[in-house]
């Protein structure tokens, strides 16, 4: 897929920091965080809960922007650009994929993974319908297109999910805990679609805090208290798990 | 596309939501659709009854005038101003391509005495004796007499109520002449002299009679043969016009019905039109006010009815109940006592026995009847004039409004009003030398017209109050003589020259110079069918400007007085409640949709995080708004529509007098407005879309953060 200058990362960051506000005391969510993620790659962030996975998947995904350092995402600098134009990175290059799946409660299938292709207005309603026809198939879910997501169980959910991040042809998909609220069978196969969907050329950025999990990724940044202690293989988590 | 398609889902979604500002929604488009339907309907209906019975479109009065006009406002005279060249007006006015006709008038109201029963009595007895006809003279004498004795017992009591020393000395006398009347004496000497007792009774006694029948008439002195072809309400019931150009007096049937019928007759009237409207006696508070009334009121015919119909009636209504009762007052007491199956059956017999047997209207057609004004100078007056008949108001009936109006021909008003043309100074004079009369005090009066026996006119002067008459002496109001000093120094110089005054008064032909040249209070525009009334009076306060018309113009609506802004008020209220309506529903449904907004911060948050912008979130909004307020507006529409139209095509029956005037008709017909919908429909869009403005607000403000709430 979207994988033109493959020679630059998709995701830069360098010395990023990231401050909260709690009231009077300021929690410093992430500390000199550098990362790039290069086209096609496969990524987990892993991490015990608080160590700054979701944080850092905002602020690569564009709904929040770093207090110190520099993010560039897909080429722009996110610290410089407008809220508008943040949105308008979001919905051309970015995919996005839920822990709670977030489909739109009133549209079926079809529309919810339709509905990125309508706030792009680029493409005619056939051409939406094919590209929107094509990646239920891909996730095969086509048969409950016209299904609302009441209608649908959390691995399907989460599938109408995933077409949806792909519909845009995003240049990465970013994917929070993305098989926390399932069970591990469905879990697993939620995981090989993605293995197969990098495989076929969509770079991945996930986080997850579950070893399982982190044993599918390609290359694991592990964090821990808002700093990347590792950038490791599966294998090397592995061992400094145990 | 995707947002109508959210907008539509979130609504069947969110049924109770839904459900609230939906039935608010509807209610306030019904509300609007019907209220609207009610005012224009109103207005327009009102506006025929105004416009066409007595105010036109337009009216005239003096320019800087004390009061305003007002057509249906209080009674009596108020300051509204005179017009004095209005046969120039007239001329200017109808030369306006937008003006049909100009109407003088003036409106006043007026004490009439409806000729009491002795009178009309006395008069009988009169031309019986005068016939020779002993027999009839007999009949008709006993029945005087028994009138003369009733009218001492109700005057004794009356002096024992009242404290003497407060009496008038002329009320003292009145009583004395009664009680002389009553004696034996008098009336054995009746045949002796008949004509010399029948002036007593005439002068001193039937006057002491004279308060039961005092009419308070509201009146138009007018052009009578302009105002009923340009009123095309105007239309005779019974009698005929006024002759052009001469005097003469239309009763409105209403207040005929109303004020002049026999009062038993009338209570008769309104239970069997009571009854017929599906009342029933036994429910019915007002039948039975009536009934009782009816009862206890068996005077008022008894009173009537000499030997021979008095026998009459008691064997009809005899028969009638049943009985062998012979006091007729029981009779009467009986057969008034009407239920729901009695009394159609009655009803009829009254109207075939006893009806024919009384007098049923105080004033008949043809009758003269005497006019007591208050001329504007402040000095009674009296005047004579002819009845012609009864008219009424197309469609205004039952409508005390309009019906409260009756016509009157224009010389006789301006003399009520105190006005003098010079023709009539001119007359004056010319009938003083005549008389040589120079001072005109009451006694003397009285000699000359008894001394002289006068002919039949000399019952006119019976009503004469001596007040009247001192009002009426010339050296007392040198600088306004009134009419009645003229026909009482006619009657009193000569019975010759008062027959003639009176005969010329009654067949003399005024000219349209004459009628159009006299001061008049006010006039009626006509317009020109399809001239609004805005361009009317945009013309007409042109040519007022033009010519320097001393001249104030106000539309029917603002010459109608509180009536006319009566429509103000229904719309003010239909205003306020659809304010109040608006407001309720701002809050609610800003309410609602806060509440739905918060549910779904999530689901925008994800909008947002995948790619919609702030304002999409707003249009989506918007839009949500929007089919809000076109579907359940246009439901709200059709509800109130098809309500509009039915009752538009079947009619609401005006439920009461007024009613019938707002409907200009017996049914009121409500018809929409062709901007009535289009305004229903943006009144609630635009208070959905204010009360989506900060449910909105709140909605674009969420981050795309919000996604991702429960992700650590």
């Amino acid at each position: 897929m979207a994988t033109h200058s493959a020679s630059h990362p998709i995701v830069h960051l360098s010395n990023v920091d990231k401050d909260y506000q709690l009231g009077a005391v300021t929690v410093t969510a992430l500390r000199q965080v550098s990362l790039e993620i290069a086209p096609g790659e496969f990524t987990v962030i892993a991490g015990p809960s608080g160590s700054g996975k979701t944080t850092l998947l905002n602020l690569i995904g564009c709904v929040d922007v770093a207090t110190r350092g520099q993010v560039m995402v897909a080429g722009q600098d996110t610290g410089k650009l407008s809220e508008g134009d943040l949105t308008r990175l979001r919905l051309n290059a970015l995919g996005f994929i839920f822990q709670s799946f977030n489909l739109v409660g009133v549209l079926d299938a079809f529309q919810n993974v339709e509905f990125p292709l309508l706030l792009q207005k680029k493409l005619n309603a056939p051409q939406r319908r094919e590209r929107v026809m094509d990646l239920l198939k891909r996730v095969g879910i086509d048969e409950h297109a016209h299904h609302r997501p009441g209608e649908l169980s959390g691995g399907q959910r989460q599938r109408v999910a995933i077409a949806r991040a792909l519909v845009t042809l995003p240049r990465i998909v970013l994917a929070d805990e993305p098989t926390a609220n399932l069970d591990s069978v469905t879990g697993n196969q939620i995981l090989d679609l993605m293995q197969e969907l990098n495989r076929e050329g969509t770079t991945f950025l996930f986080s997850t805090h579950d070893p399982k999990v982190v044993t599918r990724a390609g290359r694991v940044v592990r964090l821990v208290d808002g700093r990347i202690v590792a950038e490791e293989t599966p294998e090397q988590y592995k061992n400094s798990q145990a | 596309m995707i947002l109508i398609h959210i907008a539509l889902r979130n609504l069947r979604t969110h049924k109770i939501k839904s459900a609230i500002v939906g039935g608010l929604l509807v209610f306030a488009a019904f509300l609007i659709v019907v209220g609207l339907s009610l005012i224009s309907s109103i207005d327009t209906s009102m506006s025929k009854s105004i416009v066409n019975s007595v105010a036109g479109h337009i009216q005239l009065q003096q320019k800087g005038a004390k009061d305003e006009l007002s057509i249906f406002g209080q009674m009596g005279s108020n300051e509204i101003g005179y017009i004095h060249n209005f046969a120039e007006i007239r001329k200017a006015l109808e030369s306006l391509p937008e003006v049909a006709a100009v109407v003088p008038m003036g409106i006043d109201s007026s004490i009439v005495f409806g000729g009491n029963v002795l009178d009309v009595k006395l008069e009988a007895l009169r031309n019986a004796v005068k016939a020779g006809d002993a027999k009839q003279a007999a009949v008709v004498g006993r029945h005087v007499r028994r009138m003369v004795a009733l009218l001492g017992e109700e005057l004794k009591n009356l002096k024992g109520l009242t404290d003497q020393a407060k009496m008038s000395d002329d009320m003292k006398q009145g009583l004395l002449d009664v009680t002389a009347a009553n004696q034996p004496a008098f009336w054995d000497s009746f045949d002796q002299d008949p004509y010399g007792h029948m002036e007593f009774l005439e002068n001193k006694i039937a006057k002491m009679a004279i308060g039961e029948d005092m009419l308070m008439l509201r009146y138009v002195g007018t052009d009578t043969e302009r105002f009923r072809h340009v009123f095309d309400r105007f239309e005779m019931v019974d009698g005929t016009p006024i002759p052009p150009g001469q005097r003469g007096f239309l009763f409105n049937k209403f207040t005929y019905e109303e004020q002049v019928k026999h009062k038993t007759a009338r209570r008769l009237d309104k239970i069997r039109d009571r009854l017929a409207e599906g009342a029933k006696v036994a429910t019915d508070d007002e039948i039975k006010q009536w009934i009782k009334l009816n009862r206890t009121q068996y005077k008022e015919i008894t009173f009537q009815l000499d030997d021979v119909a008095t026998d009459e009636v008691k064997a009809a209504l005899q028969a009638e109940l049943q009985t062998k009762e012979a006091d007729l007052a029981k009779l009467v007491d009986g057969f008034m006592d009407v239920n729901d199956d009695n009394f159609p059956r009655r009803y009829a017999l009254f109207y075939k026995v006893i009806a024919p047997k009384i007098r049923l209207y105080g004033i008949r057609v043809g009758d003269t009847m005497t006019i007591n004004g208050f001329s504007q100078s402040g000095y009674a007056t009296t005047v004579n004039v002819k009845m012609y008949g009864t008219f009424r108001f197309h469609g205004l009936d039952r409508s005390t409004m309009a019906g409260a109006f009756n016509v009157l021909d224009l010389m006789t008003y301006r003399d009520l009003l105190g006005y003098m043309t010079a023709d009539k100074k001119a007359e004056i004079a010319k009938l003083q030398a005549e008389s040589g009369v120079k001072e005109l005090a009451r006694d003397t009066a009285e000699d000359e017209l008894f001394g002289k026996g006068a002919g039949e006119q000399v019952e006119d002067t019976s009503d004469t109050t001596p007040a009247q008459a001192a009002a009426a002496t010339p050296t007392d109001a040198p600088a306004t003589p009134t009419p009645t000093a003229v026909a009482a120094a006619a009657k009193g110089g000569n019975g010759d020259g008062a027959k003639a005054f009176a005969k010329d008064q009654e067949s003399h032909v005024y000219s349209q110079t004459e009628l159009d040249g006299g001061v008049i209070r006010s006039a009626a525009i006509m317009l020109k069918p399809g001239v609004d009334v805005k361009d009317g009076m945009i013309a007409v306060n042109r040519l007022i400007d033009e010519k320097k018309f001393e001249l104030k113009a106000l539309d029917w609506r603002a010459a109608s007085g509180l009536v006319g802004n009566f429509i103000g008020v229904i719309y003010a209220v239909l205003a306020f409640s659809i304010f109040v309506i608006f407001l309720v529903s701002l809050v609610i449904i800003n309410n609602s949709l806060v509440m739905s907004t918060l549910e779904r911060t999530r689901e925008i948050g994800t909008m947002r995080a995948i790619g919609a912008q702030r304002t999409e979130i707003l249009w989506m909004f918007v839009v949500e708004a929007f089919v809000m307020a076109v579907v359940f507006g246009a439901i709200g529409c059709a509800i109130g529509y098809s309500l509009v139209a039915y009752f538009g095509h079947f009619g609401l029956l005006a439920s009461n007098d007024f009613m019938v005037f707002l409907s200009g008709g017996p049914r009121f017909y409500p018809a929409l407005p062709p901007w009535g919908l289009p305004v229903a429909m943006l009144a609630v869009m635009i208070v959905t879309l204010i009360s989506t403005l900060y449910p909105a607000w709140l909605a674009m403000r969420i981050t795309p953060l919000a996604a991702m709430q429960d992700s650590e």
